[in-house]
C-alpha cells in the first residue's frame, strides 16, 4: 500500500513545489501531515518531468530532516584552522552572527572590496550570484561550472544563442552520445529526459555511446565505443573527414543558406571583406567575389578556392574541408583507440540516418527533417582543448544540417527568456558566449583573481585561483583576498589541487559560510549562517529546460526547522548592515528583468521580503494575475516549448560555421597582453576552426604516466554534495562502481591487482589511494573514480568514508586550462601502483 | 506631451541623486534626455554615459523594455516612455 493511502485522507496535504536536489528543479508534490513532510513524488501535471523523479528527488526529505543539519548560527571558537581541525562551534544568535560578519566584511569593503573571495553555488538561486558584485568584489572561487560547461556554454551561445543543447528526443532516430548522461543518468532535467529517452528507444531510436567507461548511457546503448579521455574529438573529426572526403555527403543547402560557410577566407585566416566592410562570397553566376548580401543564396559557392585580385581565397567550408584532409580514420583512430572501420561505419550510418534533403510538416509549417544527431557534455569536452571539442561536435552536426531542426541537435535556452538572438556582423547571429554576465573587458593588472578579464569569450575559470592567489605577482595582481564568502559551495572538495586550496584558505582572516550543513570548506569558517532547505523556502525556478519553458514554484511545505533563515534574507540582511542594500535592490532589478517593466522595479530604499520579491518576479513575467498566490495554487507555469520556440530560432540569420570572431578575439588579446607587458600567455586556442591537436594531459603520457584517470557521476548524486545523505549514500554503497577505483580486468592482470587491493594513482599534480574495483566495463588504459566514492567531512556516521578524492589528481594551472574559454581539464594522466 | 518616466539604478542613481523621476522631453531624443539629467557633480548624465556619441559599454539605457544599442541615442521620445538608466555590473558571476 502506498504511504499516501495509509494516512487518513482528511489529514493529507499534497503541496506542489519544486525539487532542489539539483539545479534543474523537477516539479514535485509533497505529502504533508500534521506539519511533517512524509513523501515526495513527481508532479505529473508538470510537463518537464512528467511525474518522474530521480533518486535525489525521492531522498529530498532526508535532507530536510537530516539530524546533522545546522539549525542555528554558529561561531568558531578554535582559532586554529586546518583539515580535520575541530572548529569547536558554539551556537550564537543571528544578531551576534550578523554583527561579527558585517563588521568584518565592512572592514574589507572599506579597505578594498576585491579582497573578498566568493565561492558561489546553489544554481537555483543564480539571481543572487550578483551579491559579490554589488559588494564590489569581482572574485569568484568555485569550480562547479568549469568542470562541466566552461567551454560548452560559450560555444552554444555563439552558435545559436542557446545555453545548452540536446538531441530531439521526439524525432531523432540515430543518437550519438559522447561523454554525457543525457537521457540516462545526468545532465539536463534527468527525470523527464529518461522517460523521453526510453520512449525514443521503444520506437526504435538507435544509440551509439562513446565513453571510456561503460556508463549507464553506454550499457543501455545499441553500441558502446570505448575511447581514451580527451580524444573523442579525434573520433568526430575522423567522421567529418569521411563525410567530407570519402562519402562526400553533407547538407549543402543548410551550410550554404543558413551558415557563413560560403564566406570567403583569406590566407591570413580572416574573412575577405569588401571595402565597406561586408564579408564577401563567391558568386558562381558571375564568377566573382561579391558582398554576401548581394548574392542570392543559390549562387553562393559553398566549396572552392578562387583567385581574388592578387590573392587566393577559399570558402570557410573549403578551409575546414582541407584542414581535415589528413584527419583520416586511420590517423584519428590511432589517437582515440577506435578501429578506422568503426569510425567509417558510424559516419555512414549517421549521415544515412540524417536523411539529408527531407522535410517534415509540423503544425502547418515545413521544416528540414534530420533525425540523426550527436549529443555531448562534460566527459567529451571538459578538457584543455574544450573549445575545439565543442566546435568540432557542433560543426559535425552542422554537416548534416541538423542544428535546431526536427530530429536534430536542438539548442536549450538558459531560461524562460529563450534564445539570445540578435543580428551580428554580415547577417550572422551575434555570438553570445556570455549569458550569465557581461564580458568584462581586458584589464591589466586584472581585477579578478580568476583573471576573468583575460577570457573575453570564456566563463569564470575559478580553478586559476590555485595559481594566482599563491603567486599573485606573476599575474600583476596587486592585492590578496583576506576574507571569504562560502555560499553553498565547497571549493575544498570541488577544486583541483586541494592542497593549494588549503593554503589559500589558510591565508583568510575571516570566512563566513551560508549553507545547510557542514562541508570540507565550511569547516574553515568563522561564522556559519544556516540557510533553509528547498522544502522550507521560496523561489521560482526555470533553468536549462530541454523541451519545456516556464517557471516552477518552490514553496515551504513545512515550517522551517530550527533557527534558520532563507538565503535571500541572509544576503539582504548582510547588504543592509554592510551598507549597500540600495545597490542590492538595484542588482535584483537588473537580474530579475524588472528594468524591462519598470512598474516592478524595487525601491532602493525599501526592504522587501523573499515572497514580495518572487511575487513581483512572477507578475513581471506572467502578468498581474499570475503572482505568487497563483503559483501556490497551480504549482507551475511550465508548458511544452512550441515548434516556433524550438526550431530555427535564428530565423533568417546565418549561424557561424567559420568562427572568425574567435580568431579576432585572440588577436586582440595578443595586442592587449603585449601592450600590458604580459609574456607567454597562451593564446593558441583562439582559432576559427577545430582540428586535432594534442594537450598537456595527453603529452603527460610521455613522462611515464601511462594511464588516464577520470571521474564520473550517476543520477544518485549532485556533484559531491548529496553524498553525505545517508539514503543516497547507502544506495551508492550497494553499487560496485562506487565502491573503489575502477580498473579494467586486463590492466588488473598486468599489475596483479584484485578487487579490494589498495592501489595508488599518482598524477603530475597529486596522489590518491583507494581500493581497486576490477571490472570489464572500462577502457584498459583508464581508471575510473566515482564522484560518489567519499567525502572527508561527513557529520552523519552512517555515511562511510572510502578515500580516493579524485580532484587531487587535477591541476588548476593554465597548462591544463583551455586558453580561450578557461575550461578546466577534468582528466589526469596517472601511474598505478599496487600497495597491498 | 506626456512626461517620460525615468528610473536610475546603481551608479546612475548615485550620480543623479534619485531613483525615479518624470521629465518632459519636447520632441527630443534619448540623447537629449540624458543631457537634461543633471548629476550631483554639476555635469549631465550624458557626459557620464556617452563617449564620442555612443553609449559607453559600462552603461545601459532601456526604453520601454528594449535595451538601447550603443548608437541608438538618436531614438526619438514621444512622451510616456519608461526609461531606465543604469551602470553595467562587470563582475556578475557564472559557472
Amino acid at each position: 500500500m502506498a504511504l499516501a493511502d495509509a494516512v487518513p485522507a482528511s489529514e493529507n496535504h499534497w503541496i506542489p513545489s519544486t525539487c532542489g536536489m539539483c539545479l534543474h528543479g523537477c516539479g514535485i508534490k509533497v505529502l504533508v501531515r500534521d506539519g511533517i513532510a512524509l513523501k515526495i513524488e513527481g508532479d505529473e501535471t508538470n510537463p518537464d518531468n512528467l511525474g518522474k523523479l530521480c533518486p535525489k528527488g525521492n531522498a529530498g526529505i532526508s535532507r530536510l530532516y537530516d539530524s546533522h543539519r545546522v539549525l542555528t548560527p554558529l561561531k568558531r571558537t578554535n582559532p586554529e584552522k586546518g583539515v580535520d581541525v575541530d572548529p569547536k562551534w558554539v551556537p550564537i544568535s543571528w544578531e551576534e552572527a550578523y554583527e561579527i560578519t558585517a563588521r568584518e566584511l565592512r572592514r574589507v569593503r572599506q579597505d578594498d572590496p576585491r579582497k573578498l573571495l566568493c565561492a558561489l553555488g546553489d544554481f537555483q538561486r543564480i539571481l543572487f550570484w550578483g551579491w559579490p558584485a554589488v559588494f564590489g568584489s569581482p572574485n569568484f572561487f568555485t569550480s562547479l561550472g568549469n568542470y562541466c560547461g566552461g567551454s560548452y556554454h560559450p560555444v552554444n551561445g555563439s552558435v545559436d544563442g542557446s545555453f545548452a543543447a540536446i538531441n530531439d528526443y521526439e524525432r531523432c532516430n540515430y543518437w550519438i552520445q559522447i561523454g554525457s548522461g543525457d537521457g540516462f543518468s545526468s545532465h539536463l532535467h534527468l527525470s523527464g529526459s529518461a522517460k523521453r529517452m526510453a520512449d525514443a528507444r521503444m520506437r526504435g531510436m538507435k544509440v551509439v555511446t562513446l565513453d571510456p567507461r561503460c556508463s549507464v548511457a553506454a550499457a543501455k546503448a545499441d553500441e558502446w565505443i570505448p575511447t581514451l579521455p580527451g580524444t573523442d574529438r579525434a573520433f568526430v573529426l575522423g567522421m567529418a573527414h569521411v563525410l567530407l572526403h570519402e562519402l562526400k555527403q553533407y547538407d549543402r543547402e543548410f551550410l550554404r543558406d543558413r551558415t557563413n560557410a560560403p564566406y570567403l577566407v583569406k590566407s591570413d585566416g580572416y574573412l575577405l571583406r569588401h571595402q565597406d566592410g561586408r564579408a564577401m562570397v563567391w558568386d558562381s553566376a558571375r564568377n566573382a567575389a561579391q558582398p554576401w548580401d548581394e548574392v542570392p543564396p543559390e549562387a553562393m559557392a559553398l566549396e572552392g578556392t578562387f583567385q581574388y585580385e592578387a590573392q587566393r581565397v577559399s570558402t570557410g567550408f573549403e578551409v575546414w574541408k582541407q584542414l581535415l584532409a589528413d584527419h583520416t580514420p586511420e590517423r584519428m583512430g590511432e589517437i582515440c583507440t577506435v578501429l578506422p572501420a568503426t569510425i567509417r561505419r558510424i559516419a555512414r550510418e549517421f549521415v544515412e540516418a540524417a536523411q539529408i534533403g527531407r522535410t517534415i510538416e509540423i503544425d502547418g509549417k515545413t521544416y528540414p527533417f534530420r533525425p540523426a544527431a550527436l549529443n555531448y557534455y562534460r566527459g567529451s569536452q571538459s578538457h584543455a582543448n574544450g573549445l575545439f571539442d565543442n566546435l568540432a561536435y557542433k560543426m559535425f552536426n552542422m554537416l548534416v544540417g541538423n542544428i535546431d531542426v526536427p530530429g536534430g541537435h536542438l539548442g536549450v535556452p538558459l531560461d524562460h527568456r529563450g534564445f539570445f538572438i540578435s543580428e551580428g556582423e554580415d547577417g550572422v547571429l551575434k555570438p553570445e558566449p556570455h549569458q550569465l554576465h557581461p564580458a568584462p573587458g581586458f584589464k591589466y593588472p586584472p581585477d579578478s583573481t580568476h583573471l576573468m578579464e583575460w577570457f573575453p569569450i570564456g566563463f569564470d575559470a575559478g580553478q586559476l585561483n590555485t595559481e594566482t592567489l599563491l603567486h599573485p605577482e606573476r599575474f600583476g595582481l596587486n592585492y590578496r583576498p583576506e576574507a571569504m564568502l562560502i555560499y553553498h559551495s565547497n571549493p575544498l572538495w570541488n577544486m583541483p589541487e586541494t592542497d593549494k586550496v588549503e593554503q589559500i584558505m589558510r591565508g583568510m582572516k575571516f570566512v563566513v559560510a551560508i549553507d545547510i550543513q557542514h562541508t570540507e570548506s565550511t569547516q574553515w569558517a568563522d561564522i556559519f549562517l544556516p540557510d533553509r532547505t528547498f522544502l522550507e523556502s521560496t523561489l521560482l525556478n526555470c533553468l536549462e529546460p530541454p523541451v519545456v519553458t516556464g517557471h516552477s514554484l518552490r514553496q515551504p511545505v513545512v515550517e522551517p526547522l530550527g533557527d534558520t533563515k532563507d538565503a535571500y534574507d541572509i544576503l539582504t540582511d548582510l547588504a543592509e548592515r554592510i551598507g549597500f542594500r540600495d545597490d542590492w535592490n538595484d542588482l535584483l532589478n537588473i537580474v530579475c528583468g524588472f528594468t524591462a517593466k519598470p512598474q516592478y522595479l524595487l525601491d532602493p530604499e525599501r526592504r522587501y521580503s523573499d515572497t514580495e520579491l518572487w511575487d513581483r518576479y512572477a507578475r513581471s513575467i506572467y502578468g498581474e494575475d499570475h503572482g505568487l498566490d497563483w503559483f501556490k495554487q497551480h504549482g507551475h507555469a511550465v508548458r511544452p516549448r512550441s515548434p516556433e520556440e524550438t526550431f530555427l530560432p535564428f530565423g533568417k540569420l546565418r549561424i557561424p560555421f567559420y568562427f572568425e570572431f574567435i580568431k579576432r578575439t585572440g588577436e586582440q588579446m595578443r595586442k592587449n597582453l603585449q601592450q600590458a607587458g604580459v609574456p607567454d600567455w597562451p593564446l593558441d586556442n583562439y582559432q576559427a576552426l577545430p582540428f586535432w591537436k594534442s594537450s598537456q594531459v595527453i603529452d603527460d603520457g610521455s613522462l611515464g604516466y601511462d594511464f588516464y584517470a577520470i571521474t564520473f557521476k550517476e543520477s544518485l548524486h549532485t556533484f559531491a554534495d548529496t553524498l553525505v545523505m545517508p539514503w543516497l549514500s547507502e544506495v551508492s554503497e550497494k553499487d560496485a562502481i562506487h565502491g573503489g577505483i575502477l580498473v579494467n580486468s586486463a590492466t588488473a592482470g598486468e599489475f596483479k591487482i584484485s578487487t579490494g587491493d589498495r592501489i595508488r594513482l599518482s598524477s603530475p599534480s597529486g596522489k590518491i589511494e583507494g581500493r581497486a574495483q576490477v571490472i570489464e566495463g572500462i577502457h584498459p588504459q583508464v581508471l575510473g573514480v566515482s564522484n560518489a566514492i567519499t567525502r572527508r567531512v561527513v557529520s552523519n556516521p552512517r555515511v562511510k568514508q572510502k578515500g580516493s578524492h579524485f580532484n587531487r589528481l587535477l591541476s588548476g594551472s593554465m597548462r591544463y586550462t583551455d586558453s580561450a574559454t578557461g575550461g578546466l581539464e577534468s582528466t589526469a594522466r596517472v601511474r598505478v601502483e599496487k600497495l597491498s | 506631451m506626456p512626461a517620460v518616466e525615468v528610473a536610475a539604478l546603481g551608479a546612475a542613481r548615485k550620480l543623479l541623486g534619485f531613483s525615479r523621476s518624470q521629465l518632459l522631453v519636447e520632441n527630443g531624443t534619448v540623447g537629449d534626455l540624458l543631457q537634461q539629467l543633471k548629476t550631483l557633480d554639476g555635469r549631465t548624465l550624458y557626459e557620464h554615459m556617452v563617449c564620442e556619441g555612443r553609449l559607453r559599454g559600462d552603461f545601459a539605457v532601456v526604453v520601454d523594455g528594449l535595451s538601447l544599442k550603443a548608437d541608438g541615442l538618436g531614438k526619438r521620445l514621444l512622451g510616456g516612455e519608461q526609461v531606465v538608466t543604469m551602470a553595467i555590473l562587470r563582475h556578475l558571476h557564472g559557472g
